[in-house]
């Protein structure tokens, strides 16, 4: 019967042995101690690697001997073993087991039962991962799915990362992402540089990910020391469980599209009436727009016949391409897990290519000898994206469709009004009034991105003795980057600034980031009259990361065909960095617990970085916790809880997240004068920096009842960030490159509350309704800056620190409305008055207002009926604001020539006028940004996912000779409640004017046009066999 | 037996672990200098100053904001093509704010740079041996950083002969290494007054030009170049005399009304005594500063300014400078008076070409004014006939009086014009702008007119606003931003 797979195989082109069982079929039904089936149960006949699974139906199948044994094991449940006898069925019913029920949780190097954690852990399994389109990153999956972790999307663009923090800002500058450790391998992510930014999360593929553990408060994160002041995030892949291999095949297809706006464009006839309104009033950037010039009624219909939908024009339905497949299983010496991925996400962008991902994995450990077992995980993805360019202007095409005017069509006309051929007979792209036809140049400046990624790790566990142990770990992360950009002869930018002896310019990019660890953890376990149980371990680490990076640059190409630099007639610029950032750790930690009742756990780090100077290169870091199993104790056991238990936790934790030798001054090279070399000093050196250290306090409390059916954690956190590490504005008198300087600028405080519920609500044999959901309530605040003085930070200064106040406030002039006599934007001024002049010097703070999020969570709702399952999962946010400069631009009556939002419509037309625009005669005044009339909450609800799907029970697979089957259908970011002006999802408002690494920058501090969200709808297929 | 391989493993780990300490130690940045260290040599030295340099020519070459051409788009040479992107319309407009981004935060932070590797060069100075080496070098720092002050103080200042209170009012931070002004990132440092930062400037300058080499390559400062920016800092501080001094101390020769056109397409540097070069070969991705003016493609001239109608049909028909500065472009049916100057070099229209900071026909400019100004009126005529013979290819001339000066002043506007002149010299003789309120941007002078027609004099727009950068980083200047912003 395995043949029927073959031609199914030979698609991925392994072979594959596979073990024929022997004997007859038996089967039957597996039911929980009060008769419900329990799916996801291990059959596996004993000393064979010989096992299956039941289904959603409790359903199982499998071949066996007379005589051999069957195990039923099940997490939670009591293990059974039952004897093949005459009887081809056997239904069995499991007990629920005192010592089993309890789920295992991936801790700071380890594992442990959820009921002797001290530390506040959310867990994010395999399950809560599947429901998303296959290309969005690991991050962004997390968002909405544990508390305390709040996740902002970068942006849109497919394959791209978040902005992910756990428990508020604890950093303002330094980064503030969390450390990712994939199976004891720490994942190097730089965020905070300007051009050697490094993030391989978007290259890992879902499928592999067993299970997420985010590690939150300072008993765990303390035990990363330097690196887990922002909390860690474990990952762990997949691993090949007891039995037979199983084959798993998932296969998705779908669609995507941007998110509808909440506003609308002007369409042609409306673009002309505003400009010949602007021109009437005497705006005198309207005097020559076609609104103004074309008076006849003709001369204005053929502009109106022209009428062209942008958005049409340049974006696209993106398509959405997913294929896994996975092989894993285990005997009783060696265990593995084999995946291949193939995702594909075209993007919106019409005429560029999208984000492509294939990944291959495999997992092993082998039981060496009784005494060592050693494990090898290694992964590839390669990737590649065409990558447009994130400008704030008609070069970026998610600006292009709200700028270009709707009478400009796609094509250029002649004199006839046909559409215009060049010699080659071609329609000739329409430059548009702005001069630009961005629909040319995202074929013409093509600019790709390619990574390969390898993720490694290999170790060995050494059983010493019966308290001693010890694991060596060596782990590896290198990524290629490459990335070509090129401008086309002939194509838009080479008319521009070409050169016109030398068609063409190509530039190559190569870069590979390369960080390995080697770790030794040995560990002593001890138990003293059966009460006390005693563990220690020592961990010794040495980490070191490298990164090299070439690129050249050639000009004059015979043919925009060949984009190799080789065929180019001369190179131009070339040039070659590395760089190198080395972390040596020594970390002892103790756990202890009376009884499984009463536990502690203590541990201490010492780390040091390079990143510091020789004063301040080691750090120390050291955690207490404590934890009280109140349920396990004689006077709870009539009551109804499952589970209760109360934990605190205090410690600290460091970060050393900033660029390298910021402490010392530096002359750099990078650049030539008249071709001649240069020496300027790169930076502005402070030998003071330090550590930035974290004091994290956290006291939880854990409980479950009803059988479990009911479930939650409540947490109070509290967060203080010192020695906080800022790119901190300077004089520009100083003469420093980016007038700002790393420096420990003083202390912030991030405190709240963190709750998590999950219930079933009903249960029956058929039916099972879930609900879930977490919250985390935040309130920041600055508690101390250097001489007590405000910090003005922020791409465009609009964001301020001031001691006692939420940090990253708001820092705008105050707008008072249009004054209803002349139509004229007034604002309030230091005085406290209405004034209809404008003053930057009106700057002040907005109490209470910042970027983050006073509230933020997720929950879900899921329905399962038979073999029918229904779950939607929900985002929301709350107590941000944004500032809202995509609408600024599009009412600005500066940008008359571009097309507005036909809000601009509503400007101040006669005195008494209220609730109206400012008067299209105040320009000046009107046109400015960096005030309160665009700051706008940023709360919303959004339906995540919502997906259907449909698991076939075993009587239909076992007539198709199938394991499982399950068919879905999922939309993403379908539903979206929110009434901010604009899609309020926003991490990087606009890479060109702040990203990542320029001083100043906040995420989601405001939006401009970056690669915008997008909703898709995606069918797949999910095959076992 | 496993113990002993527990003793073994753990022995050579630890050991091994233990000697990471020093790897910490040891790490040291790859593609970066010591500046400490690295200034050895008069090569190395160099490489400083060339580094001075760039800092300048970042400021003056930048497509967006160069200061080769802002101050004739803030005054009255040019107005904005209705058809370009609009680009700077905050400045021609003159509705400019400390906020405002381009220019203002542009000039007020790269001049700072600078004056920063400048100060780097000289405090270091004395690694090298005394001689005409080390004399040259120092020379070269000396003068580069007085004319980035000099460059601050009249964007952000006032201009001593501007008006009777400029001296008095505030200038720029005048940053010396020798003395102790430079090295602590987080100083604060206050504004100082117009008139000392002149004395400070002139000093550096007078200082460099005892040090600096007769030649030093194109594109670097050399003993001319230091007199000819003397005579023009002298000019603005209202020194005649010194003018005449300076310029006569120039050794340098009028480009030919043969020469000139060749002077914009870099074929020669006839003439130019200071200029910010680009090597557009290696430097293919460098600024193309000509984009302030113009992009140009094979179908169209996309002007962002063209010349202001009044001012180019004031320009007699036998002046050779008429066919330098303008040409016909042509964009969405429309003709604009274009602008030439900075169209490419030879063969080319991406706009990238050396920076003309200091021309020898200012020179003879700057020495016939102070001439007028001493009441030499015939030694001012003859002097400005010296450039006119190669001007024009007949002309009355002769004048006297007022209308000498209004010679002096017109041929200089059309000398100069949009290389970043205008809005100094009417700034400093305390001048008003005035556009033609009727005139529009389109060749013959339909069009759109500008919206923003006059400046008055002593209007406080004449001194660009304290970016707020600085206000917000500064708490010292935050107290002295200039008034009316």
């Amino acid at each position: 019967m395995k043949v029927h797979y073959y031609k199914f195989l030979m698609l991925f082109f392994f072979v594959c042995s596979i073990s024929f069982a022997q004997g007859e079929s038996i089967s039957g039904t597996v039911t929980d101690d009060k008769g419900l089936p329990l799916p996801g149960v291990n059959v596996l006949i004993k000393n064979t690697n010989n096992g299956t699974q039941t289904d959603f139906d409790g359903n199982y199948t499998i071949s066996a001997s007379r005589g051999a044994v069957i195990s039923f094991s099940y997490v939670g449940f009591e293990t059974k073993d039952v004897v093949v006898a005459q009887n081809t069925t056997i239904n069995i019913q499991l007990a629920t087991s005192a010592a089993e029920l309890e789920e295992v949780v991936v801790t700071a190097y380890g594992v442990s039962r959820r009921s002797n954690v001290t530390s506040a852990i959310s867990t994010v399994g395999a399950q809560d991962l599947q429901d998303f389109v296959p290309s969005t990153s690991i991050d962004n999956i997390l968002q909405g799915q544990a508390a305390g972790v709040q996740v902002t999307a970068a942006n849109g663009r497919p394959g791209n990362t978040a902005f992910v923090q756990i428990r508020g800002v604890g950093s303002i500058n330094a980064s503030t992402t969390p450390l990712y450790v994939i199976d004891g391998v720490p994942v190097p992510i730089t965020d905070n540089t300007l051009n050697n930014n490094f993030n391989p999360l978007g290259n890992l593929n879902p499928n592999d990910i067993e299970s997420l553990s985010i590690l939150k408060d300072a008993a765990s994160a303390s035990k990363y020391g330097s690196r887990g002041a922002n909390g860690v995030v474990l990952i762990t892949t997949k691993k090949g469980k007891k039995g037979d291999a199983k084959i798993k095949f998932i296969s998705s297809y779908g669609f995507g599209e941007r998110i509808p706006d909440s506003f609308d464009l002007m369409n042609a006839a409306q673009k002309l009436e505003i400009e010949r309104q602007y021109a009437a009033l005497g705006v005198g950037a309207a005097q020559s727009l076609p609104g103004a010039t074309a008076t006849t009624p003709e001369q204005r219909q053929a502009f109106i016949d022209l009428d062209t939908n942008w958005e049409d024009e340049l974006l696209r339905k993106s398509v959405i391409q997913s294929n896994s497949l996975s092989i894993s299983g285990a005997g009783d010496r060696l265990s593995y897990f084999f995946s291949l991925g193939y995702n594909k996400d075209t993007g919106i962008i019409d005429r560029i290519k999208g984000f492509e991902r294939i990944t291959a994995r495999l997992n092993t450990t082998y039981q060496a000898k009784d005494w060592l077992s050693i494990d090898a995980n290694v992964s590839f993805a390669r990737s590649t994206t065409d990558l447009p360019r994130d400008r704030n202007n008609v070069q970026n095409p998610f600006r292009a469709l709200y700028d270009y005017n709707p009478y400009d069509p796609l094509f250029s006309r002649d004199t006839d009004g046909s559409i215009l051929l060049d010699s080659q007979g071609n329609p000739v792209y329409n430059p548009t009034t702005t001069f630009f036809p961005i629909a040319l140049a995202l074929q013409t400046e093509p600019e790709n991105n390619r990574n390969f990624l390898i993720l490694g790790n290999v170790g060995a566990d050494l059983t010493l003795s019966e308290k001693f142990s010890n694991r060596f770990a060596v782990g590896l992360v290198s990524n290629r980057f490459n990335r070509t950009n090129r401008s086309i002869a002939g194509g838009v930018l080479q008319g521009f600034i070409g050169d016109a002896n030398f068609p063409g310019t190509q530039t190559e990019n190569f870069a590979l980031d390369f960080e390995y660890n080697v770790s030794n953890l040995l560990s002593y376990n001890d138990t003293f009259n059966d009460l006390h149980n005693v563990s220690a371990s020592f961990l010794l680490e040495y980490n070191e990361n490298i990164r090299t990076d070439l690129f050249a640059t050639a000009r004059g190409f015979p043919s925009p065909n060949i984009p190799y630099l080789d065929v180019a007639a001369e190179a131009t610029a070339a040039g070659s960095e590395e760089d190198r950032r080395i972390l040596f750790s020594q970390a002892l930690f103790v756990d202890y617990d009376f009884d499984g009742r009463y536990i502690a756990s203590a541990s201490v780090r010492r780390d040091g970085s390079s990143r510091f100077g020789p004063d301040n290169k080691y750090g120390t870091f050291v955690s207490g916790s404590l934890a009280w199993n109140i349920a396990k104790e004689s006077f709870m056991d009539d009551s109804f809880f499952n589970d209760l238990r109360l934990r605190a936790s205090y410690g600290t934790a460091g970060n050393q997240n900033i660029p390298n030798f910021q402490f010392l001054p530096v002359l750099g090279f990078n650049n030539t004068y008249n071709g001649q070399t240069t020496a300027v000093p790169l930076r502005a050196p402070n030998p003071a920096i330090q550590w930035e250290s974290q004091a994290i306090l956290d006291i939880g409390l854990e409980f479950a009842f009803l059988n479990n059916r009911i479930s939650g954690v409540v947490d109070y956190f509290k967060k203080t960030s010192k020695d906080l590490l800022l790119n901190r504005p300077i004089s520009f008198t100083v003469g420093d490159e980016d007038n700002a300087i790393f420096q420990n600028i003083g202390e912030v405080e991030n405190s709240g509350f963190e709750i998590t519920l999950n219930a079933d609500v009903i249960r029956t044999e058929n039916f099972l309704l879930s609900m879930g959901g977490n919250i985390t309530l935040l309130d920041t605040k600055v508690n101390k800056l250097i001489n007590s003085q405000d910090i003005v930070t922020g791409t465009f200064g609009n964001i301020i620190l001031r001691e006692g106040q939420d940090i990253n406030s708001y820092y705008l002039v105050e707008y008072a409305g249009v004054n209803p006599a002349n139509g004229a934007p007034q604002y309030i001024d230091l005085d406290g008055n209405v004034t209809e002049t404008y003053n930057d010097s009106f700057q002040k703070i907005q109490e209470g207002k910042s970027p983050i999020a006073k509230y933020e969570g997720g929950f879900y709702t899921s329905v399962k009926y038979k073999g029918f399952g229904l779950r939607g999962d929900f985002v929301y946010r709350g107590g941000n604001y944004i500032l809202n400069n995509q609408r600024q631009q599009g009412i600005a009556i500066g940008n008359i020539n571009r097309n507005l939002r036909t809000e601009a419509f509503n400007y101040w037309r006669q005195p008494g006028d209220t609730n109206v625009l400012p008067s299209p005669l105040f320009q000046a005044t009107a046109d400015q940004g960096g005030t309160t009339r665009f700051l706008e909450k940023g709360d919303f609800i959004r339906l995540r996912t919502l997906t259907l799907d449909y698991n076939m029970p075993r009587k239909f697979l076992d007539v198709i000779k199938l394991e499982s089957l399950r068919l879905f259908v999922t939309g993403q970011n379908i539903w979206t409640i929110t009434d901010y002006n604009g899609d309020p999802e926003i991490g990087l408002g606009s890479a060109e004017s702040g990203d990542q690494g320029n001083a100043g920058f906040v995420p989601g501090e405001f939006s401009l046009f970056s690669y915008p969200q997008t909703r898709s709808y995606t069918f797949g297929v999910e095959v076992g066999f | 037996m496993n113990n002993k391989i527990y003793i073994v493993v753990i022995l050579f780990l630890s050991l091994g672990f233990f000697a990471c300490d020093d790897e910490l130690d040891n790490a040291q940045p790859f593609t970066e200098g010591n500046p400490d260290t690295f200034f050895n040599s008069p090569a190395a030295f160099q490489n400083g100053v060339d580094g001075i340099y760039r800092q300048l020519w970042l400021y003056y070459s930048n497509p967006n904001s160069g200061l080769q051409g802002i101050p004739d788009i803030v005054s009255d040479n040019v107005i904005q093509a209705q058809t370009g992107r609009r680009s700077n319309d905050d400045y021609h407009d003159l509705r400019y704010v400390a906020s405002t981004l381009g220019p203002i935060p542009l000039y007020w932070s790269e001049a700072y740079e600078a004056v920063n590797v400048a100060n780097l060069v000289i405090g270091q100075i004395n690694n090298l041996n005394d001689g005409p080496e080390k004399d040259n070098i120092l020379g070269q720092a000396l003068a580069a950083r007085a004319w980035a002050h000099f460059d601050l103080a009249r964007i952000f200042g006032k201009i001593p002969t501007q008006s009777g209170d400029a001296n008095g009012s505030l200038g720029a931070v005048y940053l010396k290494v020798e003395d102790g002004d430079t090295g602590d990132p987080f100083a604060q440092p206050a504004r100082e007054t117009v008139g000392s930062n002149y004395a400070e400037i002139i000093g550096d300058l007078e200082r460099a030009k005892t040090l600096i080499d007769d030649d030093n390559g194109e594109g670097r400062l050399n003993k001319n170049g230091v007199n000819a920016l003397l005579s023009r800092v002298y000019l603005y501080n209202g020194e005649y005399q010194k003018v005449i001094d300076a310029a006569d101390a120039v050794s340098a020769t009028l480009a030919t009304a043969a020469q000139l056109p060749d002077v914009y397409i870099d074929k020669t540097n006839a003439g130019v005594v200071i200029e910010l070069s680009i090597n557009t070969t290696s430097e293919s991705n460098g600024n193309n500063v000509g984009v302030l003016y113009s992009q140009s493609s094979s179908t169209a001239t996309i002007s962002e300014y063209v010349l202001d109608f009044d001012f180019f049909n004031s320009i007699d028909a036998n002046d050779v400078r008429r066919d330098v500065l303008q040409f016909v472009g042509t964009n969405q049916g429309n003709d604009y008076n274009a602008i030439k100057k900075f169209l490419g070099e030879e063969g080319q229209v991406n706009g990238r070409v050396d920076v003309k900071v200091l021309r020898y026909a200012e020179v003879l400019l700057n020495k016939a004014e102070a001439q007028f100004e001493l009441g030499q009126g015939a030694q001012a005529l003859a002097t400005l006939d010296e450039l006119r013979n190669e001007r024009f290819t007949s002309f009355t001339g002769g004048e006297t009086g007022a209308a000498l000066e209004d010679a002096i002043q017109f041929n200089r506007r059309v000398e100069l014009a949009c290389e970043g002149h205008r809005f100094f010299d009417l700034k400093r003789r305390g001048e008003s702008i005035s556009r033609n309120a009727t005139r529009g941007d389109i060749i013959d002078g339909t069009g759109t007119a500008p919206e923003a027609p006059t400046l008055a004099a002593g209007d406080f727009r004449f001194q660009f606003p304290i970016p707020t950068a600085e206000i917000n980083a500064n708490p010292t200047i935050a107290g002295q931003q200039n008034p009316g912003y």
